[in-house]
C-alpha cells in the first residue's frame, strides 16, 4: 500500500515539474472553457435587415418598428429590390423585407395582403429563427385584434436561453474526457519514450499496483482541474446555476474519469511516442464526443447513431451532468446515468488494464 | 537552387511520410472530421417530444391538439397527468415540452374572455428551447388566427411570402459542410507542415540541414511541397464527400473553388511554418497549431454566426483572420454561385493571395539555418 502512494506522489511530482503539461492542463480547464462559453453562440441576434418599402402608408412602418434589438439590427432601406438582392448575395444583409406598393390598400380592403421576404438561409439555424421572429411579429401585430389566447411560456432551467451556460458546461465535459485520456496515456508513454520503462519493470512493486497508481494519479489531476474549473469559470465567471448537488456531480466525474483513463490505458499500450498518443486520442475520442450528445441531443440523431451511443459512457455522463446542473433531476432518477457510467466504464477500464498489463 | 538536391530531399520526405504512417492521418483525419460534423450536428429541431395535458376535453381543445399532431416538428402524446408529474418527466429528460390546456378553455374562448395556455419547455439546450418556443408560438397563433379570423374575414390576414435563398429547405448539411471544409483546410495542412519541420528538430536530424550545403530555399521547398501536393488531393476528396454524400448543391465554378482552396492551403502551411520556428517538440507544435487555428476557424466560419450579425470588436477580429474571406468564397461556390462575377469574391480572393504571400514571406525570413 505504501508503494502505491509512493508511485502516486511520484507521478504528481513529475506532472508538476513538467511545466508545459501544467500550462496545457490549466489552459484547457480555464481559458479554453472561457473562450468556448463566450464565443460560441447559435443565437439569432443582430440579424442584419434590409427593407424595400414601395407602400406609401404607415402600416409598414408600424410593422418595422417591431424589429428591434437584440434580435434585429437597425433596418437598412434600399430603393429597389435589385439593390437589396445584391446586398443579400454579398452576405451583407440576411433578411430582406419587401412591401409592395398595394400592400396597405389590400390590407384595408381585406384582399390578401402579402409581405415578401428574401432570406439568406446559408446559416440555416439563424435564418430559421429570423423567419419565425418575423412570423410571430406579424401574427402578433394583427393578433391583437383577433385572438384572446394568452400564451404563457416557461422555459425551465435556463429561462433566457443563455448560451454561455450551455457551452461552458459542454466544453468542460469534453475537456475532462480528452484530458483524462491523454494524460493517462502520456504517463505511460513518457516512460517508453524516455527509456525509463525498464526501470519501472524492475521496481519491487506488482505491475497491477503500478498501473492502478498511475491511472489514479492522473484521475486526481483531472479532478483537481474540474474543481478549479467549476469554481472559477463556471460559477465565478459565468454564474452558472446548479439545480442539483455539486457533490453528486463530482462523484459522477470521478467514476467517469476512470472510464476515460481506461481508454488512455489502451492507447498507451499501442502508441510508441507522445505524438502517436495525440493522434490516436484525436481519432478515437472525436467521434465519441461528437456522437454522445454534446452538441445535439441523442434523440435527435440518426437512429443508427442513437443505438451506437448507448455504448458510449460519455452519453450517460453528459446527460447526467446536464441533469444535475440544469434539470435538477432528483437523485433517484440519476441512477441510470450512474449505472451507465459505472458498468460500461468498468468494462473499458478492465479492458485497458489487461491490455497494458501484457506489456509488464 | 539545385533541382537534384530538391528531388532527393523530396524523395526522402515522401518515404518518411509513408513509412511513419503519417500519410494515413493526412487522409483519414479530414474525412473523419467532415463526416462527424456533417452527421453529428443537427440544429434542425424535429421530433420534439411533446406532452399535452388536456384539462378541458372540448371540441376546441381537440382542434388545438390536432394542429400540434399535424406538425412535423412534434411527436405528441396526450395524457392526463398532474402538473408536477409532467414536470418530473422533463427533469428526467423524457419530454422536451409540456402544454397544459386549462379547464373551461372552450367556454372562456367563446365568451371572449382571456384564456392562458401554459407551456413548459426544457431549456437546457438553448438553441432547441428557442426553436421549440417559436414553433409552439407559431402553431398556437396560426390555429387561433384561423379559428377566429374566419369569423370576420380570413382574406384580411397578412400572409408571409418568404423565399429562402441559397438553402431552400434549410438543410443543416448545406450550412455545416462548406464551413467544415474551410475549417479542415485551415487545420490539417498547418499541423502537418509544423510537424514535418519540428520532427527533425526533436530527433536532432535538423543538424543535417544546418551543416550540409543544402540551401534554405531547397529545404523549405522539400518540406512544403509534399504537404501541398498531399492536401491538394484533399480539396477534391472533401468536395466529393460534400456533393455526393451530403448532397450539398454546388453552384459555382470548380476552378474557382480549387484555386482559392489552394491559396488557402498555402496560408495554412505558412502558419505551420511560423509555428515550427518557435516550437521545438512535436507535441507542443501540434497543440499550439490547434489552439491558434481551431478557435478562430470556428468563430469566423459563418457556421456559428453570420459575419453580418457581428458587432464591435469581433467585426475587427473577423477581418484580421483570413478565415472569413475563405468561408465567404466557399459558401459562394457551393450555395450562391456568383463566382468571379461578384466583385466581393474577387476582392476576397486577392486578400487571400496577399495573406498567403505575407505569411509565407515572414516564415521564410524567420527560418534560420543555425542554432538559436
Amino acid at each position: 500500500m505504501r508503494s502505491f502512494f509512493t508511485i502516486i506522489s511520484k507521478e504528481l511530482l513529475e506532472f508538476l515539474r513538467s511545466y508545459g503539461l501544467v500550462v496545457i492542463v490549466l489552459f484547457s480547464f480555464t481559458l479554453d472553457i472561457y473562450i468556448a462559453g463566450k464565443g460560441i453562440s447559435l443565437d439569432a441576434k443582430n440579424i442584419s435587415t434590409g427593407v424595400v418599402d414601395y407602400s406609401p402608408g404607415v402600416i409598414s412602418k408600424k410593422i418595422l418598428s417591431h424589429l428591434h434589438a437584440p434580435q434585429f439590427k437597425e433596418p437598412v432601406f434600399f430603393l429597389s429590390q435589385e439593390e437589396m438582392m445584391k446586398a443579400v448575395r454579398n452576405k451583407e444583409i440576411m433578411l430582406g423585407i419587401i412591401f409592395e406598393s398595394d400592400f396597405e390598400r389590400r390590407l384595408y380592403k381585406q384582399n390578401n395582403p402579402v409581405v415578401n421576404i428574401l432570406l439568406d438561409s446559408t446559416a440555416a439555424t439563424q435564418s430559421f429563427m429570423a423567419l419565425s421572429y418575423i412570423q410571430n411579429i406579424i401574427f402578433k401585430f394583427q393578433g391583437k385584434l383577433l385572438v384572446p389566447v394568452k400564451i404563457q411560456i416557461h422555459k425551465l432551467f435556463n429561462p433566457n436561453a443563455s448560451y454561455p451556460y450551455f457551452m461552458a458546461l459542454s466544453e468542460l465535459l469534453s475537456v475532462i474526457t480528452l484530458l483524462s485520456v491523454v494524460l493517462t496515456a502520456a504517463a505511460f508513454v513518457k516512460e517508453k519514450e524516455n527509456g525509463t520503462w525498464d526501470i519501472m519493470l524492475l521496481m519491487p512493486v506488482s505491475s497491477k499496483a503500478v498501473i492502478l497508481a498511475k491511472s489514479f494519479s492522473q484521475v486526481i489531476i483531472v479532478m483537481a482541474g474540474t474543481i478549479i474549473s467549476t469554481g472559477i469559470i463556471l460559477f465565478g465567471v459565468f454564474n452558472l446555476p446548479i439545480n442539483g448537488s455539486l457533490t453528486v456531480f463530482m462523484i459522477l466525474t470521478f467514476f467517469y474519469a476512470f472510464t476515460s483513463a481506461g481508454i488512455g490505458l489502451f492507447i498507451a499500450s499501442v502508441a510508441h511516442d507522445i505524438i502517436q498518443v495525440v493522434q490516436l486520442s484525436a481519432l478515437i475520442m472525436m467521434p465519441v464526443i461528437f456522437l454522445s450528445g454534446a452538441w445535439t441531443p441523442v434523440h435527435a440523431m440518426h437512429p443508427v447513431l442513437q443505438y451506437l451511443s448507448i455504448l458510449s459512457p460519455l452519453r450517460y455522463y453528459i446527460q447526467g451532468s446536464e441533469g444535475i446542473f440544469f434539470r435538477g433531476t432528483e437523485l433517484i432518477d440519476l441512477w441510470e446515468y450512474f449505472a451507465g457510467v459505472i458498468i460500461i466504464g468498468g468494462f473499458i477500464y478492465i479492458y485497458g488494464f489487461r491490455k497494458i498489463g501484457k506489456l509488464f | 537552387m539545385k533541382a537534384r538536391v530538391i528531388k532527393a530531399y523530396l524523395k526522402k520526405e515522401f518515404l518518411e511520410l509513408y513509412r511513419s504512417k503519417l500519410i494515413f492521418m493526412v487522409y483519414i483525419l479530414p474525412t473523419m472530421i467532415l463526416l462527424l460534423f456533417g452527421n453529428g450536428i443537427r440544429m434542425e429541431v424535429i421530433h420534439t417530444r411533446m406532452l399535452i395535458i388536456d384539462n378541458d376535453q372540448s371540441k376546441l381543445s381537440f382542434e388545438l391538439i390536432s394542429s400540434f399532431e399535424h406538425s412535423k416538428y412534434f411527436d405528441t402524446e396526450v395524457r392526463h397527468l398532474s402538473e408536477s408529474r409532467a414536470l418530473r418527466l422533463i427533469k428526467q429528460n423524457r419530454k422536451d415540452v409540456v402544454i397544459i390546456i386549462p379547464e373551461s378553455f372552450e367556454n372562456n374562448l367563446l365568451k371572449v374572455l382571456p384564456v392562458s395556455v401554459g407551456i413548459y419547455i426544457d431549456g437546457s439546450f438553448p438553441s432547441r428551447s428557442k426553436a421549440i418556443e417559436n414553433y409552439v408560438n407559431g402553431v398556437l397563433l396560426d390555429a387561433s388566427a384561423k379559428k377566429f379570423g374566419s369569423g370576420k374575414n380570413s382574406n384580411g390576414l397578412i400572409t408571409i411570402n418568404s423565399r429562402n435563398l441559397f438553402n431552400q429547405s434549410m438543410r443543416d448539411e448545406d450550412m455545416v459542410v462548406p464551413g467544415v471544409i474551410g475549417l479542415v483546410l485551415l487545420i490539417a495542412p498547418a499541423i502537418l507542415s509544423a510537424l514535418l519541420i519540428v520532427k527533425e528538430k526533436e530527433k536532432g536530424t535538423i543538424f543535417n540541414f544546418y551543416s550540409s550545403p543544402v540551401k534554405k530555399e531547397e529545404f523549405l521547398i522539400a518540406k512544403i511541397l509534399p504537404v501541398m501536393i498531399l492536401h491538394s488531393v484533399n480539396i477534391v476528396i472533401l468536395f466529393l464527400w460534400a456533393v455526393y454524400l451530403f448532397k450539398v448543391p454546388f453552384c459555382g465554378s470548380f476552378m474557382f473553388y480549387v484555386a482559392s482552396s489552394f491559396i488557402y492551403i498555402i496560408i495554412s502551411v505558412s502558419i505551420g511554418l511560423l509555428v515550427s520556428v518557435v516550437t521545438s517538440t512535436q507535441v507542443v507544435a501540434a497543440v499550439v497549431t490547434m489552439v491558434i487555428t481551431i478557435i478562430p476557424g470556428f468563430l469566423y466560419s459563418g457556421m456559428m454566426m453570420p459575419i453580418s450579425s457581428m458587432q464591435g470588436g469581433s467585426v475587427v477580429e473577423a477581418h484580421i483572420y483570413p478565415v472569413m474571406y475563405f468561408t465567404h468564397i466557399l459558401y459562394d461556390v457551393f450555395l450562391v454561385g456568383d463566382g468571379i462575377m461578384a466583385s466581393k469574391n474577387v476582392l476576397y480572393f486577392c486578400i487571400l493571395t496577399g495573406y498567403a504571400t505575407i505569411l509565407f514571406a515572414i516564415g521564410f525570413f524567420l527560418l534560420r539555418k543555425k542554432i538559436k
